[in-house]
This record gives structure tokens, sequence and C-alpha cells, in this order.
């Protein structure tokens, strides 16, 4: 070689040809972090109680923490910037003569561009990020633990970086003309999680018994699918896990960190493969829309099937009758048609090529209509299955609309962070040695019970076959199961099941009934968790109180009230009205703020003496009643809903193509009775139930008349006591009212 | 030497290059002439290294040139429409081409620029097409490759800058070991510039021949004979390519030495006999006739 300093000749070179490309990112890079750091400190500055935290935390852990995800943003943008500006001589003739005619190696001229573009970004990156170092040590908002946050924010956008880079190169490498470059950056960049979206909406098209469990709760992460592009990687990498304790969520630096060698791994591989492809790649390959020949049919099935399905969920959603096939299976063809003939245009770069390789369109086609068929059929015979006793270890259950329920929770100023009680479940459940367990997997797999939903239309309401099927469907009921097998996989399940079969239901209250059951099924009773409380709330038929909590009351309420609620019955819950609810609360350190907590509420039962007993101790009676001469007036209205509920899919929800059905409620005229007799008020006092105790169980119970509801006004307001209603305990209702 | 051995190369369903197979000598000016789509600038990027032959072997110096820097040091390739830099000035390409060649000769760079009357730092995307291929050719000469590979680089030039590129080659060609290869589709162009020129049609080789050795050995006689029967017997005693007559005038094209068909003719005591000049055109004309084409359709 002429030189040995060739190599940093050719990254300078092209370092100075593509000179706007690190200006650019220069800008970008100025605008994303100190621009934006300067706003977030005029802010802190300005609102200083605002925070729960100091200036020094706040750019540890906010800024070169979490908000990471922004910057990938710009990350990516410049990648793919510098990736495709470094590689488009590929598609340029002329420039091919030149560069490949010069006495370089074309590793060398590889690698050489590989680093200038790295370089491109890695400057103006890491310039910025000293520069915020600066403005940060200028407000003494800088601590050793800074330091490493900034390394970590500047290794791990780096790695994102060359992962979207590599694409962004690989893509170029593939292809031959700079417009399909593009194309092909963005297909590479997120395929994967297309596919995954494809499947989840497949899946949850044909497929009643589907459902996707993961620590992180999105489709994205479908264990079946191999998250192999960058923008899954991504997403996986930043998305917090769900599934996690208190303290963890409340983290500010929530990267998956234990993900960050797949990310490295892939960094390298991407990089490798870019340049296997580079070095494969013929020269005169410049001006064509794919470089490989060989690839053009591959390339082209691959873009084809998943188009072909998306377009059929695109028509789905936006037409009247989404449930028939109709419109998903014109979608389909129109779809691969459209796609078919685009792709052979783009790949002759003329109209005339468009009905070109009938092979190719007749394989695909029949591609096509197979997946179709798999997923319409069930062939593979997904709804019906059930791992045999011999496969499995152990099963975790969760009973949909039965309490308690999880809910989103803000568990720091920076958002909320959601508990799904399934989710829960699903990860910390295991149940065995329950043979009412399987047998009711098994009994819902064979039944394949699911809700028909309806496309609307004027009248249907009074149709029989509408009328007959609500009625029936009323008893139907979700639940789900997470088999956990011998070798080690984890399949997920979720079942309709009719709870007016007596078997059924004789099964459900067998799960219901296990310890193993209960204790799975809430955070409250896993040690694990290590849960600190410092209030519970204790909602009575007609009050409300917080009490305060030392840890001693607390391991002494949980283990009262655990002891009991393993007593609990599903017939208990199913018929008996519960006297309150308890909800274990956390304080903000800070605003003092009291915040819902993981467990939900939990019901209180009136077998539940010993715990009626503790909180009655601590001042708080939960068997209180209320007397008329504190009630000024009651009012009682008639909703009549329930027996006229539709279910059909809006033709006005076109916005969300993941719905296929919304479920509906008729207007149906309501009147409003007020009482103000003292006699008929104590009568409605002692025969009604809060809301809010009935709420979490009211799939499964039939202790109280959904028709009515019932508002009291106090003769004094009473934040603890108002804007609750209130429903008739069955069998309990004063004749008067109706 | 430049060796091309059974060399073939498609694009896809086209066959650019055609089992062509060409020795090119150290030292001479060779001329590559064809049609457009002939295969010219696909041999040429297949011996520059810029693109792999699907099979047959190029040879620089018995050593493949296709990924081989340490032999791509010794060409320096000019394509028909050459790249320059974004807003690079002819200072700035002698810097990018100095990276790459040891031996470029910047001095002489920027002298040979003053010659030709070419700005150093105007920017060349203002320079006109005629003015971006002298500079090529100077940047190729002063890379002081041994190879210099030229794509359609004289097409368009006007008489007075082929002259000067024709004496500084004749120059490089006498002061160091150089071997241009010049591709064209006008053999007018080539005509006094080249030592050897192939003919390449439809990928293939038509022919290769040394020029000098076509001049001296095809002849265009003017003559007229006594008799018809003189003029049959002296006709059957020479190498006929071409024989053309009106009225008495027999037009013909010989092969030979002029002394051999001249001493053949006088035999039958002509009225009048003449050797007449050939120009390179009418050589080919005459030389790929007897093989089967009529090259004016090819070249002209």
């Amino acid at each position: 070689m002429i030189s040995r300093n060739l190599f940093f000749k050719l990254i300078k070179q092209d370092m100075k040809k593509r000179i706007w490309c690190p200006i650019l990112i220069f800008v970008a890079c100025f605008l994303s972090l100190e621009v934006r750091m300067l706003m977030s400190m005029e802010e802190f500055v300005r609102n200083p109680k605002a925070h729960s935290y100091d200036l020094t935390v706040y750019i540890r852990e906010y800024f070169f923490g979490r908000e990471a995800v922004f910057m990938t943003v710009v990350v990516c943008m410049a990648a793919f910037l510098c990736g495709l500006s470094g590689y488009a001589y590929l598609h340029s003739k002329v420039q091919i003569d030149l560069y490949h005619s010069l006495p370089v190696s074309r590793t060398k001229i590889f690698w050489a561009r590989y680093l200038s573009g790295v370089l491109q970004f890695c400057i103006p990156f890491g310039f910025h990020v000293a520069a915020c170092m600066g403005i940060a040590a200028g407000r003494k908002a800088v601590s050793a633990g800074t330091w490493l946050a900034m390394l970590s924010f500047i290794g791990i956008e780096m790695i994102l970086f060359v992962l979207a880079y590599s694409v962004a190169v690989i893509a170029a490498g593939l292809t031959g003309n700079i417009i399909v470059s593009i194309l092909g950056t963005g297909v590479l960049f997120s395929y994967s999680a297309g596919l995954a979206l494809l499947k989840f909406l497949m899946a949850e098209r044909f497929y009643d018994a589907y459902t996707v469990y993961n620590s992180r709760g999105y489709f994205i992460f479908d264990g079946s699918i191999w998250n192999f592009s960058p923008f899954s990687m991504i997403i996986k990498f930043f998305s917090s896990p769900n599934n996690t304790t208190m303290q963890e969520a409340q983290k500010f630096f929530r990267y998956d960190t234990s993900y960050v060698g797949v990310l490295l791994i892939a960094a390298v591989l991407y990089s490798l493969a870019a340049y296997v492809i580079f070095m494969k790649r013929a020269s005169e390959a410049a001006g064509k829309p794919i470089a490989f020949r060989i690839a053009e049919p591959v390339i082209k099935t691959m873009v084809v099937l998943p188009a072909a399905f998306l377009s059929g969920f695109f028509f789905c959603s936006i037409s009247y009758s989404s449930s028939e096939d109709e419109w998903f299976l014109f979608g389909v063809i129109f779809g691969f048609v459209l796609i078919c003939i685009l792709m052979e245009i783009i790949y002759r770069m003329n109209l005339r090529g468009a009905l070109m390789h009938k092979r190719q369109f007749l394989f695909n086609a029949v591609c096509t209509a197979l997946i179709f068929i798999v997923f319409r059929y069930d062939v593979t015979g997904y709804d019906t299955y059930v791992p045999s006793d011999a496969q499995l270890e152990s099963c975790a259950v969760s009973i949909s609309g039965l309490m308690p329920f999880g809910q989103e929770v803000q568990v720091n100023e920076f958002g909320m962070h959601c508990l799904i009680p399934n989710e829960y479940r699903m990860a910390n459940m295991e149940l065995q040695g329950n043979p009412s367990v399987m047998e009711l997997a098994r009994k819902a797999a064979k039944e394949q019970l699911s809700i028909r939903y309806f496309d609307y239309y004027e009248g249907i309401e009074e149709s029989p076959e509408y009328i007959e099927t609500i009625e029936r469907q009323s008893n139907y009921r979700g639940i789900d199961f997470g088999y956990k097998l011998s070798n080690g996989k984890t399949i997920y399940r979720k079942y309709i099941i009719d709870i007016a079969d007596a078997d059924t239901l004789r099964l459900l209250s067998d799960v219901f009934n296990d310890i193993d059951y209960k204790i799975g099924s809430t955070p409250l009773f896993n040690d694990s968790w290590n849960l600190t409380f410092d209030a519970v709330s204790c909602e009575s038929n007609f009050r409300r109180e917080e009490i305060e909590l030392t840890p001693q009351m607390q391991a002494e309420l949980i283990g009262v009230y655990q002891k009991e609620y393993m007593k609990l019955t599903l017939d208990t819950v199913m018929h008996t009205a519960p006297v309150g609810a308890v909800d274990f609360l956390f304080r903000d350190r800070e605003d003092d703020t009291i915040f819902s907590s993981y467990t939900g509420t939990m019901y209180v039962y009136p077998q539940f003496t010993e715990t009626i007993a503790l909180i009655r101790k601590y001042g708080v009676d939960m068997q209180e009643k209320l007397k008329a001469e504190d009630v000024a007036l009651v009012s009682v209205q008639n909703n009549g809903y329930s027996s006229n509920s539709l279910i059909y899919r809006s033709p006005y929800n076109t916005f969300n193509p993941f719905v296929r059905r919304t479920t509906v409620y008729t207007d149906v005229e309501s009147e409003e009775v007020e009482y103000t007799d003292k006699e008929q008020i104590q009568q409605i006092l002692d025969s009604i139930i809060s809301d809010r105790v009935i709420w979490m169980a009211m799939d499964y119970t039939d202790f109280f008349e959904p028709q009515y509801s019932v508002h009291i006004e106090y003769e004094q307001k009473d934040f603890n006591k108002s804007g609750v209603s209130y429903r008739f305990i069955k069998g309990k209702m004063p004749p008067f009212i109706q | 030497m430049i060796t091309a051995a059974n060399v073939t190369k498609h694009f896809g369903e086209v066959t650019a290059v055609n089992d062509i197979s060409v020795t090119i000598r150290s030292g001479e000016v060779f001329g590559l002439i064809g049609t457009n789509g002939a295969g010219k600038s696909t041999f040429l990027r297949m011996a520059a290294g810029v693109i792999r032959p699907d099979s047959g072997k190029i040879l620089m110096d018995e050593q493949p040139v296709y990924e081989n820097p340490s032999v791509k040091a010794d060409i320096f390739y000019i394509s028909d429409d050459q790249y320059f830099l974004p807003n690079a000035t002819p200072r700035d390409m002698a810097g990018f081409y100095q990276d790459y060649y040891a031996s470029f000769d910047r001095v002489r760079f920027d002298e040979m620029l003053g010659n030709f009357q070419l700005k150093p730092d105007r920017k060349i995307n203002t320079f006109s097409k005629g003015m971006k291929k002298q500079l090529s050719v100077l940047l190729g000469v002063c890379a002081n490759t041994k190879y210099l590979f030229c794509d359609e680089t004289f097409d368009g030039l006007d008489p007075v800058m082929r002259q000067a590129v024709k004496s500084i080659f004749a120059g490089e060609l006498s002061e160091r070991d150089f071997t241009p290869v010049i591709a064209s589709h006008n053999l007018r162009e080539l005509e006094d510039i080249c030592d050897y020129v192939g003919i390449l049609h439809q990928g293939g080789v038509l022919m290769q021949k040394d020029l000098e050795e076509m001049k001296l050995n095809i002849h265009n006689v003017q003559c007229v004979f006594q008799s018809a029967e003189e003029e049959k017997a002296a006709l059957g005693l020479l190498d006929l390519v071409k024989a053309e007559k009106r009225g008495s005038l027999n037009n013909i094209t010989v092969r030979g030495s002029e002394k051999e068909i001249m001493e053949k003719i006088n035999t039958f005591s002509p009225v009048f006999a003449e050797i007449v000049p050939l120009t390179l055109e009418e050589i080919f004309i005459s030389e790929t006739e007897v093989v089967g084409y009529d090259i004016k359709k090819l070249i002209f």
C-alpha cells in the first residue's frame, strides 16, 4: 500500500466530502441536548417545589437517564443520514468507477467509510454531551454519579447509533437506488416489529384463545417473534417492565440493562452483515433497485405477504362490518395485487414490468392463501390446545373481572406505571396439585365459547337472534391461563366460560378457593415484594377514612386480612355483600400526596371479623350504619340499562384498527324519584350498598339490584361521605321503590 | 502487458463482453474501437478492476487486477463520465489522487494546468465538457501510472488539444514505461494517436492489428492496363482485397508491400499505375469487409 496512513486519509476525505452531515448532526444535537437541558433547568429553577429531587438528580437520572429515549430518535435519524449518505456512492456508476478503480481494497474503503460515518455522529454528539456537562457543572449539578450516567448515556446511544447506522448501510448495499434504500432502511429497521404487529392482529382476529403476556405486555414482545429489527430492540430496551416492584418502578433510569449485551452483539452482527453485503455486492449493481437479483423474490415475498394482510386490517378498520371476512379478504387481495405490481415496477423501474414474474405472483398468492387458511380455520389447533399433565409444570390463572383489580398508579412525577393484574398473576402464580385447574382449562378449550359481536344496524335491538345471544352471553366470563411447561416455555390462553354451567362454576370455585390462587393473585401477599405502605384507606358503606400505618400495624393488618381472605370462597363473593374495602397506600415524601398502591382495593366481608375488629381498633367502624337524621334527601334512579346493553362495532370508531368491536349502551330513558320522608330514607339506608364495594366483583355477584342507583344528600357536607352512589341489596329493596 | 483471456461479462440477460481475448503490449498506445454497446467500457472497467469478469481472466503483468491494490496502483482509469468530488477544484482533485498514487507529480500537474490554461482553483463543475476531459487526462498522466485507461476521453476534444495530448503521450512513452489504452467509438479520433487497434463488436473482438503494419501491408492502386487479358492476368497475381473499375481505370485494394505490388503490376507494362495512400478508415473498411462485416455500419 502506498501509505500507512491511507486509511485515515480515506476517513478524512470522506468527512470532507460529507461535511454537511456532521454539521446537520451538530445542530440537531445542540437543539436536543444543550437547548433542551437549559429549558428544563429553567423550569427547574422557576418551580423547585414541583420536583421531589434536586437538579443533580435531575441531570443524572433524568437527562442522562430515562430521557435517553428521546435522544435515541435523534440518534436513529443521524444514523440513517450517515449510513445512507456514506454509501450512496454505490448507487452512482460514475462514483463507483472512480472509487473502485483506485488502488485501495474494498475492505479498506468499507471500514474507512464506516468509521467516518460513526465519527460524523460521534464527534458532534460527544462535543454536545461535554457541553451539557459543562452547563451542569456551571450550575453545580454534577456528582460522581453524573459522570457514570453520562458515560452510560454515551455508550448506549453509540450502540444504538451503530445498530441503526448498520441497518442503513445494509439497505444501501442491498439496493442500487437511494429511494429504494430509504424504503429498505425503514423496512429493515422495523420489520420484526411489523411482523409482531401483524401476528398480534391476525391472532386477535382469528384466535379466540389468543393472548399475550410477558414482562412488558406489548404485542411487540410476543415471544414467538424474533426481535431482530433495531426498532423492536430499542422499544424493548427502553420499555419499563410492568411487573416489577414498586422500588424498581420508581427508579428513573430504567433501561433494561440486561439487554445491553444483546444490543451490543446485534450492533456487531449488523456491522459485519453490512460488510459482507458490501464485499459481495457487484459494482454494476449501481442504479438497479435491488443489488442482488437473487434477493428480489425473497424481498418481494417478505414485503408482499405482511403488506397484504395489513391491507386487510386497514379495510376492516374502515368498514362497517369488521367482524365479517368480506372486507378483510378484499383488503388482502387488493393489497396483495397492488404491492406485487408496485414491487415489480420498482424492480424493473418500468410500468410495463408490472405484471412480470407470474410464477412468483402465484407462489406469493398461494402463501398468502395458506396463511389465511391457517389462521382462519385454526389449522394448528391454537384455540383447542391444552398441554397434557405430563408436559405441565405449573399453571397460572387469572379470573377476569374478579377482585382484586390492579390499576395504573403514578409512581413518580414522570408518569404512570401500570400493573395489570393478569400480567402479575401470570408471572407470579404457580398452581400445582389442583386437578380442577386443568379440568377447567380443558373444558373451556373444548367448549370454545366466544363472544359473538354484532355489526350494528337499525332495529338490531328487536332482533330475536340478538336478544337470545345477549341473554346467553350475559353469563360468559373471561379466564386466562398460563401453562408453564416442563421444557421451560410458557404458553398463554384466554377462554370464555359460562358461569351458568354448574360444572364450570364448581371448577371455578375450586380454582378461586385455592390458597395458591389467592396468594398469587395480588402483590399484597407477595413477601418478596417487601411492600411498605404509609396508610390504609378504609371504606365502609357510608364513609372513607385513611389510617396512617406503622410497620407493625401494616404487618398486623395484612396478616389478619390475609388469614381471613384465604378462607374466602367464590360462593361468598357471589352472594355476600361486603361491609367495606381496604386499600393500602403510599405517600409521596415531597408533596404529601397519597397514591394508590399496586395491590388494588381489597374487600372486607362480614366473615372477616378479626379484620373488622382490628380496623375498629384503629378508629374506623366499617359496619357503621347511617341515620336518617343525617340525611337531607335520597334520590333513586331507575337506569334500566342492564337488559339493553348492545355489543357491536361502532361505525364511527375508525381511528383504532386494533379494536374490532366496541361496546355501546343504548340510551334508555331513566326516571328519578326523590325521598325526603325520614322513615323511607331509613328504610333505603338499611338496604343499600356502596358502588365502591361492589364494582370489583360485579361480574360475579348477584346480591344487588343493578337497575337502580341511589344518591344521598347529607344534612351537612362531608367529604368522606359525599359523591358515592349506591345499589339496593337484592331482596331488601323497600316496596315503595318499585 | 495486459492479457485478457476468454473474458465474458453479462449484465442480466445482456452479454456485454463475450469471450474476449486481447493482448496489450507495454509501451504502445492501444485503441479500442467499437460502436456504443460494443463492450469497450465494460472491458476497460474490468481491466481497471472496477467490475469482475463472470469468466476468464484479466492479468496485468501476470497479476490479477480485481481487488488487487498493488496492481491497481499501476492503473489510472478515466471513465467516459469522469466523477469529480463535489465542489472540487483541479487542485483538490490532485490532492485527492495524491493520496492514492504515491508517484503523483504535483509540480508537473500544476505546470501542465498552466499549459492547458486550466485554473487550479476554479470549481470543476464550472468547466466545459472538453475542459473536464483535459483535466482528467492531466490527472491521469501526472499520476505516473504505467497504464492509463481512457474511455471515450478523446471524443470531442478539439484537434489542438488532441495534438497536445498526443504530444504528452509521446513524451511519456519516450520517457517511461507507459501504456495508454484508449476506447472510442470513432476511428478517426484514434488514427493519429494509436499504435495498435482492436475492434470490438457485439461484445467480441472482431480484429486487433498493429496500425503501422496494417498501413504497410495494404495499399490502394489505381491502374490502367493495355488489354483486358493483361488486366485479368495482373489482377490474378495480386492479393486483392477489393476491386472496382470505372471505364478502363482499375481502383484496387491489395495486400502486400508497395514494392511487391508495383513489381507485379509493372510486369504487364500498364498504361498507368499509381499507389494511392489509404486512410485508416479505408484500411479498416477493407479488412473488415473481408471477414464479412460492413464496418461502416459499425464504427462510422
